[in-house]
């Protein structure tokens, strides 16, 4: 593995952890407006969604590095009309722009919530197109070990799982650093939010965590059984040589996703367990990011073409 | 149907000189790591005790052969459509080209070709592929591969004619099912050819060593 | 134009600027030349000022080295530089009417000859002094850039020193000049036809031709290829004309221990045989062919072929004095002298069964026994061989043996059949040449090395030297103190048997020089090393490459840095040692050539009389820049000179047509064959007498089995018990794609393209847990060298092979060589004839767990003195 593949792996797990938070976070937004106005919705959210953009741009600078000659990158939304690799690029850069767009208009509170909503709701439709094209990018003939229908559920329960997680451990922390610090007197507003927000986001990172947990393995399993010999070939090699490091990615995201989740919810239920619920929460997404990171890993070490 | 030019390959002639390989990297400068076109030798059988006498061995089915292998010019090109950069295109010829100038040096085709025939060239950063000696034939001389050939096992041109002259055949062991991308090719079998996908046999190289390397 | 695309640019444009080619020079010269800032390549290409467009041209080019092929070369120069080649395109191609297109080393020439690692100025040692220095430096000091000047007085004086306190027996090998100043020691011995050396001759005379023309081939019902891969070892058209006896209905059976890479093309039939163990098979066919023939039912000897045309088959055809059980039936039916079978102990002793020869070359019984009757019962069978069966140790029965069966299956003189050799460049296309050159004029006479009765054999050279005894015929040794070596024309101490040895006498005498090309193994281990120039820096290179064609390379560039040709610095040695008149120089290369071009004579159809090739006019005369005669001949001198080639059209039954030993065949008295008796010796008292003569082994006059030292049997310390040695595989090196010889090995593109590997049996490896790719450790008697082990079931079990030729690498913290060199593993083993027995070694095989080698085209390449 070299510089380039990792360079795609940082890439593809930046961009889809920045769609996923964006997509939870409008969620949580949504919901938080409903139960605590806009203001107190926005304090929640608005750091968390500032902090979206230099993940973004990080992920595209990373991107440059799997090219052999970036000074020609520019050209690589040329082929929209067949490239799905174009497509992506082009999403990403639309998203990471509509996206920056809205993060200004949210932070200067510039025009109205309603046309603030509709940039947000078309940034996230940009967003999910980024992370569907991404995995149809995947989607080659000469590449059984990506060309299943396995690839884009990967990519989007990795984007919304560590979607979900990055932005509990951002609400955490935005609590503990500002909230808290600049006005104590509506702690206990935020803190309801807070609350109620992480319990949201243990029960959809568990139910993320069935999907991979389900998805993962079933995909081992079927290219094991795969016509082709390149199939078999990746399967063997998930099993074989890289099997340790599925097996570590699986058991870092259960106790990530799965076990510690657990735990953030009952903090999350119970007051005064705030530093426990934060720890959890930044373990959380921790552990997961490492987890995704070694999935990917795997992802991009452990296929096999067809063909010579 | 449009015009679509396309290699023959002699399988049942082919001995592996891999004259065809240097030749074209001589034309093409090539440097070591980058190789338009490869010779992939297939083979396989054992070796099993005589039934008559147990303490001697002898082979079964032992068998082997090679195909010289650049890119296929395929009709169903997948390395023009995933090109982000728009960088490889099919010429009137058919002929599939890469424009080093647009090329981002992504190596996405490189994961969508069957084939192996882009070959990225690491110190220019852009990627590289056999392109059927287009100023040759321009100049109606053959590529240099098919002329280099000691057994005749190479020809080239129009894909009608080659396969009214030598038949529809375009993939054995180890090439890919023609399915994915319809090779320009035709190829004559070895008398122990096997179809694609269901061979008995394996490639024969060493992982890294020549030019076979998967790194 | 940017620089990231150069290289893409460069390949879509024909013009060639200056840039792309700088790109292209850096490319040739590897990233060592491009990490060494000024590499050759790169000054190469500004001193030849490429102009921004330049137009080529297509010159004939050398295509020379020991290869066995002989194919047309063709370079395009742009103002001095090459930058491209091709082959044969100066006619249509067809089958009748082929061109000769050549290899991937052909192809690979102007790698050599531009390479980065091209010698470019004479140099010395850094730490060299008068008598050596510090001779353990050899092979790991620095160089020095010295003026020729210097470098041909150090050559002299060194030269003259040591014969005054030596003599002259004190140098060993040397050229014209050094023989003219008392002569030097030379070695000696078979090393490419093994024991047909001698054996062919004595046994059937002409053997290297006793085979029929490539037409007369398509005739043939059945082609044995007896230890013969003419694609890899007789590149270019021979083993296309096998195709075509093939595509013409010729069945083919190859015996080998390896399913080589003719064999996958050509073979309906493969039986493999374990290396040196060919003459045990051979007489066992024999055995069938004897007790299976009936002259009414199941006729398989041609009886009147050997009544009339052979001595020694039986008691009754031996030649007067013979021992009586010493001819071929009894010896092979296992009978003693009154025909009754011979008792354990006796000579003849057992018979020559399937079942015996089974058990030691590993061709099951029945195979042997079908095999003989398949070859006894069709006809015509072309029974060929490459001599690579007799490159085996104590072989020298080998031939005998396998012209016995020849005889007896009467495929000699006949159309379509043919016996013997089929190797290197008579390949599949015997007879004589149709294109003869003439005379060059040369002023300077070959000279006799006077110290002729010195000779060492080549199994002993590297002893001689550290030991100081040789084996000069029979009786106690002889001694010898040799003090100088002189590396010219050859790559004696990677190609001779015994390397291991090489090195160490490397180090031990006063001095030592080399004069080569680039740094081979020769010139790395010498204290003086002086760059010669290339076959593409000489004027006219004339050869036939196969009995119909005649190729003329002309110079294509001027030599490059200071390279010397040899004759030159051989004449510049001579008038410093005084021992060459210095008003009496030889006439340039170029007179030479025209010379031998304009006496050029062609075969006229009627195959009898001949005409001049070329024609010449004044003009031509004055555009060659030589002198001459004007004279009309088959084609413009011109014509000849721009092609490189002219072929002699064929067509079936033609009067070109060759088939051996046909007049032998009708009438073997009125046409007796160079043989002792004139006829086909299967009992040779000439051939007994010759060996016993060098002074190792006595023989018998038949063809009677000798287990070959480091053979099959030597694998085992208990044979009867089958119980295996400390060297329990064997192993054998073959003539290899990627170099002729040491040659080319340097090449990286012939690197890349062709590893450097050891091949092994599946079974064998597993036994020591080794798979595809593992480096190995193979160890022999001699030493250790390390390789990539490709597994495979193309090679017999217990049977390995390395290629031959790869350029020493010995690691001297690890103690092993590394870059598989055969000779750094072979024996200098004399027996029989003296001939090299590089096909009979034995190892061990593990799995090496140091430090992992790289591949060795991606190795920094040999440059020194990268520009001064
Ligand atoms: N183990 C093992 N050893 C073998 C063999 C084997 O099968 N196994 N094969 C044997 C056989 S068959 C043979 S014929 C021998 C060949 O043995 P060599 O003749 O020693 O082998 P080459 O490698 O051809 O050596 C030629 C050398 O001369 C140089 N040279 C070429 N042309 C010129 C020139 O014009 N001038 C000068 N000064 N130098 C020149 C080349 O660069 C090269 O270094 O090797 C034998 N050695
Ligand atoms: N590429 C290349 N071509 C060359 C040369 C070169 O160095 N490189 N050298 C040239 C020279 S000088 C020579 S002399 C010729 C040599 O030419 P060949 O004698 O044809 O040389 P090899 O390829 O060594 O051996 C031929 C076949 O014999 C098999 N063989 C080896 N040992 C035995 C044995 O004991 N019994 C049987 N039955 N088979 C055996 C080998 O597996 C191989 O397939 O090649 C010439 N051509
Ligand atoms: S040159 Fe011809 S015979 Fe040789 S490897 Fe290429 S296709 Fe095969
Ligand atoms: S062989 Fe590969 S590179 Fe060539 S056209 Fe087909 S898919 Fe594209
Ligand atoms: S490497 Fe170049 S040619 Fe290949 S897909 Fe990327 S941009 Fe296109
Ligand atoms: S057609 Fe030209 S570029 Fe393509 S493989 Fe042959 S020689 Fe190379
Ligand atoms: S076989 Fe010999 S002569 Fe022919 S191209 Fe190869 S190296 Fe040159
Ligand atoms: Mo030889």
């Amino acid at each position: 593995m070299d510089v380039r593949e990792w360079s795609l792996i940082i890439f593809t797990i930046l961009t889809q952890m920045a769609v996923g938070a964006f997509v939870v976070l409008g969620i949580v937004h949504f919901f938080a407006v409903r139960q605590a106005g806009e203001a107190e919705a926005d304090r929640l959210s608005d750091r968390a969604l500032l902090a979206i953009g230099p993940v973004l741009v990080l992920a595209l600078i990373v991107s440059l590095f799997h090219l052999g000659n970036p000074l020609n990158a520019y050209r690589a939304v040329a082929n929209v009309a067949s490239s799905w690799l174009s497509r992506e690029i082009l999403a990403s850069v639309l998203f990471t722009a509509v996206g920056a767009v809205f993060a200004v208009m949210q932070w200067r509170k510039l025009g109205s919530f309603t046309l603030r909503a509709v940039i947000a709701a078309g940034a996230a439709v940009i967003g999910l197109f980024q992370v569907y094209s991404m995995s149809m990018v995947y989607q080659l003939p000469t590449q059984p070990a990506w060309n299943t229908i396995a690839t884009p559920i990967a990519f989007f329960a990795t984007a919304l799982l560590l979607g979900v997680l990055a932005v509990g451990a951002a609400f955490v922390a935005n609590y503990a650093f500002f909230v808290k610090r600049e006005t104590p007197g509506s702690a206990s507003v935020q803190s309801d939010l807070l609350h109620g927000a992480l319990r949201w986001i243990a029960v959809a990172a568990v139910v993320l965590l069935g999907v991979e947990l389900v998805a993962a393995p079933l995909q081992v399993a079927y290219l094991a059984a795969g016509a082709t010999q390149a199939a078999r070939a990746s399967a063997a090699l998930m099993f074989g040589q890289y099997g340790l490091i599925f097996g570590l990615r699986l058991a870092l995201a259960f106790i990530g996703a799965g076990v510690f989740t657990l735990y953030l919810y009952r903090s999350a239920t119970t007051a005064g367990q705030e530093r426990t619920m934060a720890t959890l929460a930044y373990a959380a997404f921790a552990l997961v990011l490492v987890a995704e990171v070694l999935g990917r890993y795997v992802f991009y070490a452990a296929h096999v073409k067809i063909g010579l | 149907m449009a015009k679509q030019l396309g290699f023959y390959m002699d399988a049942s002639a082919c001995t592996a000189c891999k004259a065809c390989a240097i030749a074209c990297k001589d034309k093409n400068n090539l440097p070591v790591g980058i190789n338009w076109r490869k010779v992939h030798e297939y083979g396989g059988g054992s070796w099993v005790a005589h039934p008559a006498h147990p303490d001697m061995l002898i082979p079964s089915s032992v068998f082997l052969y090679s195909l010289s292998v650049a890119c296929m010019h395929c009709q169903d090109a997948p390395c023009v459509e995933v090109c982000p950069a728009g960088a490889m295109s099919k010429n009137a010829d058919g002929v599939v080209l890469i424009d080093a100038d647009k090329c981002i040096g992504c190596r996405y085709c490189e994961w969508a070709c069957p084939y192996g025939a882009p070959q990225f060239d690491q110190a220019a950063g852009v990627m590289t592929k056999c392109n059927m000696c287009t100023d040759l034939v321009a100049q109606g001389q053959n590529p240099a591969c098919v002329d280099a050939c000691p057994m005749r096992a190479l020809e080239f041109g129009e894909l009608a004619d080659l396969r009214a002259r030598h038949g529809v055949l375009n993939a054995i062991e180890p090439l890919p099912s023609a399915e994915i991308t319809q090779p320009a090719l035709v190829v004559t079998p070895h008398k122990h050819a096997q179809p694609s996908g269901r061979g008995t046999g394996h490639v024969l190289a060493l992982p890294e060593e020549g030019y076979h390397g998967r790194s | 134009m940017s620089e990231k695309n150069i290289l893409t640019k460069a390949l879509t444009e024909t013009a060639l600027t200056r840039r792309s080619f700088l790109k292209w020079s850096a490319a040739l010269g590897g990233t060592a030349a491009l990490a060494g800032g000024l590499s050759y390549g790169l000054k190469a290409a500004e001193t030849a000022a490429v102009a921004a467009a330049g137009e080529g041209k297509w010159v004939a080019a050398a295509c020379w080295g020991n290869c066995g092929g002989r194919c047309l070369n063709m370079a395009y120069v742009v103002d001095g530089v090459v930058t491209r080649q091709k082959t044969d395109d100066s006619h249509p191609d067809s089958p009748d009417f082929p061109q000769q297109r050549g290899c991937a080393r052909g192809r690979s020439q102007r790698m050599r000859v531009f390479g980065a690692d091209r010698l470019k100025y004479p140099m010395k040692r850094a730490h060299w002094e008068p008598g050596g220095g510090d001779k353990s430096l050899r092979g790991r000091d620095q160089w020095v850039r010295i003026s020729w000047d210097e470098a041909l007085d150090i050559v002299v004086s060194e030269f003259k020193r040591i014969t005054a306190k030596y003599g002259n027996s004190a140098v060993l090998w040397g050229t014209r000049s050094l023989a003219l100043a008392g002569g030097y020691v030379n070695s000696w011995g078979s090393t490419s036809s093994g024991t047909w050396q001698f054996t062919g001759p004595a046994v059937i005379g002409s053997y290297s031709d006793a085979g029929v023309d490539r037409l007369e081939l398509r005739k043939s019902k059945l082609i044995v290829m007896w230890s013969t891969d003419p694609i890899m070892a007789s590149g270019g058209s021979p083993t296309y004309n096998y195709l075509q006896a093939k595509k013409a209905g010729a069945k083919f059976i190859f015996i080998d221990p390896y399913y080589s890479n003719s064999a996958r093309v050509l073979a309906d039939e493969w039986i493999p045989i374990r290396p040196g163990t060919d003459t045990p098979m051979l007489l066992a066919i024999g055995y069938v062919l004897i007790t299976e023939d009936d002259p009414a039912t199941n006729p398989l000897i041609d009886w009147d072929f050997i009544r009339k045309n052979t001595i020694g088959f039986d008691r009754a055809s031996l030649p007067e004095g013979a021992n009586p059980y010493d001819n071929y039936r009894d010896y092979v039916l296992g009978l003693d002298e009154n025909g009754n079978r011979a008792p354990e102990g006796h000579p003849n002793f057992p018979a020559k069964t399937p079942e015996w020869a089974a058990e030691i070359c590993g061709v099951p019984p029945e195979k042997i026994r079908s095999f003989a009757i398949e070859i006894g019962q069709t006809k015509p069978v072309a029974f060929m061989e490459s001599d690579a069966s007799a490159r085996i140790n104590s072989a020298q029965s080998i031939g005998q043996a396998f012209v016995a069966v020849g005889a007896m299956i009467g495929s000699i003189g006949v159309s379509g059949g043919g016996i013997g050799r089929t190797r290197h460049s008579t390949a599949g296309n015997v007879g004589p040449n149709l294109i003869s050159f003439g005379r060059s004029g040369t002023v300077l006479e070959n000279v006799d090395n006077p110290l002729a009765d010195v000779r060492i054999n080549n199994n002993e050279v590297w002893d001689a030297v550290l030991t100081g005894k040789y084996t000069g015929g029979v009786g106690p040794k002889k001694d010898v103190n040799i003090q100088m070596i002189y590396h010219t024309k050859g790559s004696r101490l990677q190609t001779t048997v015994g390397q291991a040895k090489g090195l160490q006498a490397m180090r031990k005498v006063e001095f030592a020089l080399c004069q080569d090309f680039h740094l081979t193994t020769g010139a790395r281990y010498s204290d003086v090393v002086l760059p010669v120039t290339t076959m593409w820096e000489r004027d006219g290179y004339l050869v036939n490459p196969n009995r119909e064609a005649a190729f003329w390379a002309s110079k294509v560039v001027e030599p490059l840095f200071e390279a010397k040709d040899d004759d030159w610095i051989d004449w510049q040695i001579g008038l410093r040692l005084g021992v060459v008149d210095p008003n009496n120089p030889e006439i340039s290369l170029k007179q030479q050539t025209f010379n031998r071009v304009a006496g050029a004579t062609v075969l006229m159809a009627d195959g009898q009389t001949t005409e001049p090739l070329v024609t010449i006019t004044e003009a031509d005369l004055a555009e060659l820049g030589v002198t001459g005669t004007p004279q009309t001949g088959r084609i413009p001198i011109l014509q000849f000179r721009d092609a490189g080639t002219y072929q002699v059209p064929r067509v079936e039954g033609d009067n070109f047509t060759y088939i051996a030993m046909k007049a032998f065949r009708e009438d073997p008295v009125a046409n007796p064959i160079k043989t002792a008796t004139g006829l086909i010796e299967l009992h040779s008292q000439a051939l007994a007498d010759t060996v016993s003569a060098f002074g190792w082994t006595t023989i018998r006059p038949i063809p009677a089995y000798i287990p070959a030292e480091r053979g099959y049997e030597a694998t085992f310390s208990d044979w009867k018990k089958k119980i295996k040695g400390p060297y329990p595989l064997q192993m054998y090196n073959k003539h290899y794609y990627r170099r002729s010889h040491s040659e080319f090995d340097n090449i990286l593109q012939l690197r890349e393209a062709f590893a450097q590997e050891f091949l092994m049996n599946p079974i064998d490896a597993a036994a020591r847990g080794i798979a595809t790719g593992d480096i190995v450790k193979i160890t022999s008697s001699e030493g250790s060298t390390l390789r990539p082990v490709l597994v495979t079931d193309r090679i017999m079990p217990g049977v390995t092979q390395l290629p031959h030729g790869a350029w020493t690498e010995f690691d001297d913290t690890l103690g092993v060589d590394k870059a598989g060199s055969d000779n750094y593993l072979e024996a200098g083993v004399p027996t029989v004839e003296g001939h090299s027995g590089f096909n009979s070694q034995i190892v061990q095989v593990e799995k090496w767990t140091g430090p992992r080698i790289a591949p060795d085209a991606r190795w920094p390449q040999r440059i020194v003195l990268g520009e001064a």
